[in-house]
């Protein structure tokens, strides 16, 4: 299996022995021994896969390396984490995915408020099976976990992922001081419920509901 | 956590050489999780800048200044007028996470002391300190005792006066030296400096100008000359009149208005 490793906290550098990954098109700035890259139509899940993608505007654009020898990513300078699925389902956006093990699906899921609230669109991209993955996030991501007894609320902006059982919500107070420009500043929030854990980066995507 | 409810004892995270996991009681309080984020172990209430919250667990309400339940703590430490509007008060019990567009974040105690800092720069600071403008235009002094929390281009350095520092590279000052222009005139005399200075052929440097601070204190400096996004301050009230730096220069309805 490909193994995946952080050649310092911004190249993520994979060991190919013979079998193939899935990374974002363009991301390879490197390569050691033998190597062939292949663009993947509409983020390898066939016809249907692709019409889905396209609709949602969760589409990647997904090459397939293959070879012998080590091959490394990036992308503008962003961080990148390393996440290790062993069979539960990763959500994530799908301008956040760097790369994933052959092994993995990925697939696209509906999101509701919450997508419209992050300026991503209502869709995610889901990421299962077992394998890694490497998600990039603008500074390190921060892992929090989930409990029952401890929820989460998060700002849409600063989230990027997250696995387990949970439960979102999203959360706001827009009232008519907003209106009046006296708002919070907070008032869009996703509340998580559940176990899990929620990877947020140090810095916050401009979204609709940033402002107010 | 502090004085917050423990209920159960979590595993400390981490594990299988992954990724740090944090939870409400490994995260730290009133620290930083890294160089660009800090957890504040609320109990009771913290001023923040608009939107500079991450993630929190617990009990928070976030209230905006201007109005509703915190008007006498407002009253009491925020003293910035027009600057209301890009504050807010985070109320309750719980860790929360601030982060500001990935910038490198401290956090620095004062003693009964002071400090003055560039607005943009300032994430977050307790009940404890009074926050106002600095008569300097786009400065913000914090005075009292408590914790705040402020960002910066690449690390901070901390100095000692007298010292002349870079316009783009000061973010803030402590303990009253005293902040002034300081020009390198040598360079610009005589005829070939003055065409020098009004058409910049010939080479200017870029470093003819600085700060100057002398006398007893610190003074901050960022490890970039790249800006952080200006926040308004709020310019001092039109009414402030003559005599008053600022004053109707700045803010809505711009240009010298006297005799209010």
């Amino acid at each position: 299996m490909a193994r995946f490793r952080l050649q310092g906290t911004r190249v993520l550098a994979v060991d190919l022995t013979g079998d193939s990954v899935k990374a974002k098109n363009g991301a390879m700035v490197a390569y050691d021994g033998e190597m062939t890259f292949k663009k993947m139509t509409g983020g390898g899940e066939g016809l249907r896969g692709l019409v889905t993608r396209r609709i949602t505007g969760e589409h990647m654009a997904v090459m397939e390396v293959k070879g012998q020898g080590t091959c490394y990513f990036a992308d503008r300078a962003t961080e990148i984490n390393l996440v290790r699925l062993t069979g539960e389902k990763l959500y994530v956006e799908a301008s956040n995915l760097l790369a994933t093990d052959a092994g993995l699906r990925t697939g696209t899921t509906f999101t509701g408020l919450r997508g419209a609230s992050q300026g991503n669109g209502l869709f995610t991209t889901t990421v299962e099976g077992t394998g890694q993955a490497a998600v990039m996030s603008d500074g390190p991501a921060i892992v929090l976990r989930v409990s029952a007894a401890t929820p989460l609320t998060v700002d849409p902006g600063a989230y990027i992922a997250h696995t387990g059982e949970l439960r979102q919500q999203l959360q706001h107070s827009v009232g008519w001081r907003t209106m009046i420009g006296e708002g919070s500043g907070e008032s869009f929030q996703i509340r998580f419920e559940g176990e899990g854990l929620v990877y947020v980066q140090p810095s916050e995507r401009t979204t609709i509901g940033g402002q107010l | 956590m502090s004085g917050g409810p423990v209920v159960g004892g979590f595993g400390a995270a981490g594990g299988d050489g992954g990724p740090v996991v944090y939870d409400p009681y490994t995260l730290p309080a009133d620290d930083n999780v890294n160089p660009y984020a800090f957890s504040v172990a609320l109990d009771g209430q913290w001023f923040l800048q608009k939107g500079k919250m991450i993630a929190y667990y617990g009990q928070v309400d976030f209230h905006a200044i201007g109005y509703g339940p915190l008007d006498r703590l407002v009253a009491a430490n925020f003293h910035s007028p027009l600057h209301a509007a890009d504050w807010v008060v985070a109320q309750g019990r719980g860790k929360m996470l601030l982060a500001d567009r990935s910038y490198d974040i401290n956090s620095y105690d004062l003693d009964d002391g002071n400090l003055t800092i560039r607005s943009g720069n300032l994430l977050a600071f307790q009940p404890g300190l009074a926050l106002k403008q600095s008569i300097i235009p786009g400065f913000l002094t914090l005075i009292g005792t408590g914790k705040f929390v402020a960002a910066s281009n690449g690390a901070v350095h901390f100095v000692e006066p007298p010292i002349r520092v870079d316009p783009q590279a000061l973010v803030g000052w402590a303990d009253c030296p005293s902040p002034c222009h300081h020009y390198d005139h040598a360079y610009l005399r005589g005829v070939l400096g003055g065409i020098r200075a009004m058409t910049g052929i010939g080479g200017a440097s870029g470093e003819e100008h600085q700060f100057e601070f002398v006398g007893a204190g610190q003074v901050l400096l960022q490890s970039t000359e790249t800006l952080m996004a200006e926040q308004a301050t709020g310019g001092v009230p039109g009414q402030a009149g003559p005599g008053v730096p600022g004053a109707g220069a700045q803010g809505p309805g711009a240009g010298p208005r006297f005799g209010r």
